[in-house]
């Protein structure tokens, strides 16, 4: 058995504390007319969705916005907040942080307040054929074997969750509709060096056309902000080189 | 107030499936290569293939490692659903699973992690007898539900988002004639007429606990409709609840699911005075006594009032160590540091988190019903686990009944165009559900949410007897009552209060049916523990629990359990 801690019950109670004041929050809304200003409670700990959840609850039931499994695995409370895109499930608010100011991500239509439509982010997706095309129509499938040269590449750049904040966070994206952004080059990456797949020839067209690798000046801002860690613009780099030389 | 006439938007397809998760997906590309050229709608609360609790899975089960058969994984589900489970459900889920993995990964395009020597990476999940956990990284969910998102785009089927369903529509002889649905974005009633349809809506039964795992647009719809429309549902008083549901006070992150596996690996779970309280329930293991036993210690710790002041315990990792947490558990580690701890060297408050329904919908193993045209696929479905859910057999559940129920489901529309809607039922369902913005004054649906997922922890949670089971009844009755006066201000477009007030009114059905399943049960199996028949009876009790609908309320009645493959005395195979 532990010892029971001494101090135990108090920490407990002032983790359950007062909450630390009140926050300025400022949200962009649809509706010239409706209130964007708000003074919200703090609780701890607290997130970005917090806030949002706050503010509909207690002082605007219309504020309108998107969230779905609150664990950064659906991709779908993506605003900027100060600027910058984050998952709003993911994005603590600090006990030093006096002002928040929460917007709808950048370079998409926006629906209501904070909801954007993704079809101009899904239309580039679709652009780079994001399905496998497997191989061989029957039998045993190539199989991705951990040790082979292409699962590095693969590994590293997988579990993007489609949430848009590198093509918010991207100049190019959002000024140029035919650019294909990085979440979407990314992916095509993921299936150019994918051996299971035959279209790679087909891909690596699409991305080294008009709209593909080139339209990239490489700044980073999609890595940067990844919720995930994954890293487009090096993806991009990497269909640059294989363009000329196919990794298989 | 009143409300101006509202038009109906008509949608024709041959197939309409609700909900975007593993079954529905599956249900679109299998109705797609069952009937090329179908014409299929696919309707999703929120976005396609980013809604629902299957994005979430940690890993699939699936018998294929070399010292696996399909026959074990079912004698598991068995075995731990305490015998109630529909045998030949069961029995689909354990032998389709490998070939449904194999779709995944060859025909879907799935990366699942591999070894060295190129065999699939299956690990050990707690309750199987063989490792058999497919999975990639802890991000299984998202790959599987990215790559089948992906799929549509080659099948292109009618996408409808933010479109959430209402009613199943029928014609005069009974039988599927699509589906009245509500377009959120713009505030329109949506007629989807389809020869058949499939019910793939992720349940939402855990969503009726203040603590739940659950997304955030669950909220029982799929068991409500089909509830409506006069279906069967069995095994609705099992709840399956896991012990290490993060405990973060008001925060929207509460809920959000830590890892059993911590709790494996040698820590100590403290109630609000620091004693380790499994001593108390179980001295000779501790903290490694099954998971659904320790969920039940925590319950009853809470409960007693021995928990936190924000009703929770404590899990103390530290004996761990850090290196081992952050090797072993990095995912687990991060998730609670953004809930401001650090598990290597604080005390986290967890509570005991809702995490599903394992009770749904009466179907056939093809996910057919008794409603001709109407499937039911997923968590909505009832029958597969039984008594208590083991993890990694939810997203399997949800692939390989979304396959069966799609392609039975474009069979079954193929030269069977829809029939017309019986008359009244669209004027009907669109009044009743428009009825909130048109009232001058009235509750809001928040208050009432807030009050019935109280009630449900206090006297439908872990541990149920008969007064409480009773008095929550009383209670959700009264608040059904209040429900039916709400009014909620504002214009019908994407209005989030007006969802809620419908999210409550499935919410206070479905709650309403575990409620008077929890209270014909006068026995204890798997989840459902009753203080008042605190044993398990199987000379009485091998019977499941159904539930109808009725003018008058729900229906109970208990049937036989068909042990149609493994007995309870069999021994291990």
């Amino acid at each position: 058995m532990v010892a029971p801690e001494p101090a135990l019950a108090a920490r407990v109670r002032a983790s359950a504390g007062p909450p630390p004041g009140t926050i300025e929050v400022t949200v962009a809304r649809s509706d010239p007319a409706a209130q964007r200003d708000f003074r919200v409670e703090r609780f701890r700990p607290m997130v970005v969705l917090d806030l949002l959840i706050a503010i509909q609850r207690e002082h605007d039931p219309s504020l309108a916005f998107r969230y779905s499994c609150r664990v950064a695995a659906c991709g779908t409370c993506t605003v900027r907040v100060d600027g910058r895109p984050v998952l709003a499930c993911q994005t603590i608010v600090d006990d030093d942080r006096r002002a928040a100011r929460i917007e709808p991500l950048g370079g998409l239509p926006v629906v209501r307040d904070l909801i954007v439509d993704l079809g101009p982010f899904l239309d580039r997706w679709r652009r780079v054929t994001p399905f496998l095309v497997p191989v061989g129509a029957d039998g045993e499938p190539g199989r991705a074997v951990p040790t082979a040269p292409d699962r590095g590449a693969i590994d590293e750049d997988l579990d993007c969750i489609t949430c848009g904040a590198c093509f918010a966070a991207c100049g190019m994206a959002a000024a140029d509709a035919s650019f294909l952004g990085p979440a979407a080059l990314l992916r095509a990456m993921i299936l150019v060096a994918d051996r299971r797949d035959g279209a790679a020839d087909a891909r690596l067209g699409v991305v080294g056309g008009d709209g593909g690798v080139d339209f990239c000046h490489g700044i980073g801002a999609c890595s940067e902000v990844c919720p995930k860690g994954l890293d487009p613009a090096r993806a991009i780099r990497r269909l640059r080189r294989w363009r000329l030389r196919p990794p298989r | 107030m009143s409300l101006p006439p509202v038009d109906v938007e008509a949608v024709d397809v041959d197939v309409a499936i609700i909900g975007s998760g593993g079954a529905g997906l599956m249900a679109a590309l299998h109705a797609a290569a069952a009937a090329p050229g179908i014409r299929l709608a696919i309707l999703s609360k929120g976005i396609v293939g980013r809604s629902g609790c299957s994005i979430m899975a940690q890993g699939y089960n699936a018998a294929l490692g070399p010292d696996d058969d399909p026959e074990r994984h079912f004698a598991d589900v068995v075995r731990a659903g305490g015998f109630l489970n529909d045998q030949e459900l069961a029995w689909a889920l354990a032998s389709d699973a490998p070939g449904v993995v194999r779709e995944l990964e060859s025909g879907v395009g799935c990366l699942f992690d591999r070894r060295a020597d190129g065999s699939l990476d299956l690990a050990p999940f707690p309750g199987q007898s063989r490792d058999r956990k497919v999975h990639r990284g802890h991000l299984t969910g998202v790959e599987i539900i990215g790559r089948l998102r992906d799929a549509l785009f080659r099948i292109a089927p009618r996408e409808l988002v933010d479109v959430r369903a209402l009613e199943l529509l029928r014609d005069d002889a009974g039988e599927t004639a699509g589906v009245l649905a509500l377009d959120i974005r713009r505030g329109i009633p949506v007629a989807v007429r389809a020869g058949a349809v499939v019910v793939a809506a992720g349940g939402g039964t855990a969503s009726l606990y203040p603590v739940a795992t659950a997304s955030h647009e669950k909220s029982g719809d799929g068991l409500a409709l089909c509830y409506r429309a006069g279906l069967e549902l069995r095994d609705m008083e099992f709840v399956q609840f896991l012990s290490v549901g993060l405990a973060a006070g008001r925060s929207i992150v509460t809920g959000v699911l830590l890892e059993e596996g911590v709790r494996m690996a040698g820590a100590h779970l403290l109630d609000g005075s620091g004693e380790r309280f499994m001593a108390r329930h179980d001295p000779a293991r501790m903290e490694r006594a099954p998971r659904d036993d320790v969920v039940r210690a925590c319950y009853t710790e809470i409960h007693a009032g021995r928990g936190t002041p924000d009703r929770a315990v404590l899990l103390d990792a530290r004996p761990i160590g850090r290196a081992e947490l952050e090797r072993r558990f990095a995912d687990i580690v991060a998730r609670t540091r953004k809930a401001g701890r650090d598990l290597a060297s604080e005390l986290v408050p967890i509570a005991p988190a809702a995490h599903i329904g394992i009770g749904g919908v009466v179907i056939d193993p093809d996910g057919g019903t008794s409603i001709p045209g109407l499937f039911v696929a997923g968590e909505d479905a009832g029958g597969v686990h039984g008594a208590s859910w083991q993890g990694g057999n939810g997203i399997a559940e949800s692939t390989v009944f979304g396959a069966r129920a799609g392609a039975r489901a474009a069979e079954s529309a193929l030269g069977h165009p829809p029939g017309r809607p019986g008359a009244g039922q669209i004027a009907d369902a669109v009044r009743r559900v428009y009825a909130p913005l048109g009232r001058p004054a009235g509750p809001r649906p928040l208050a009432i949410a807030r009050e019935l997922r109280e009630v449900m922890w206090q006297e439908a949670g872990l541990v149920r007897d008969e007064p409480g089971l009773r008095s929550a009844a009383t209670a959700i009755a009264a608040l059904t009552e209040r429900a039916d006066s709400i009014a909620v201000p504002g214009p019908p477009a994407s209005n989030p209060s007006w969802q809620e007030a419908l999210d409550l009114r499935n919410q206070l059905l479905v709650a309403g049916i575990v409620v008077a399943a929890a209270g014909a049960r006068r026995e204890t199996r798997g989840m459902h523990v009753r203080t008042d028949h605190p044993a398990r009876d199987d000379g009485r009790w091998l019977r499941t629990v159904v539930v109808r609908g009725s003018p008058d309320g729900p229906v109970v009645e208990t049937r036989p359990v068909v042990l149609s493959r493994l007995r309870p005395e069999a021994p291990a195979p």
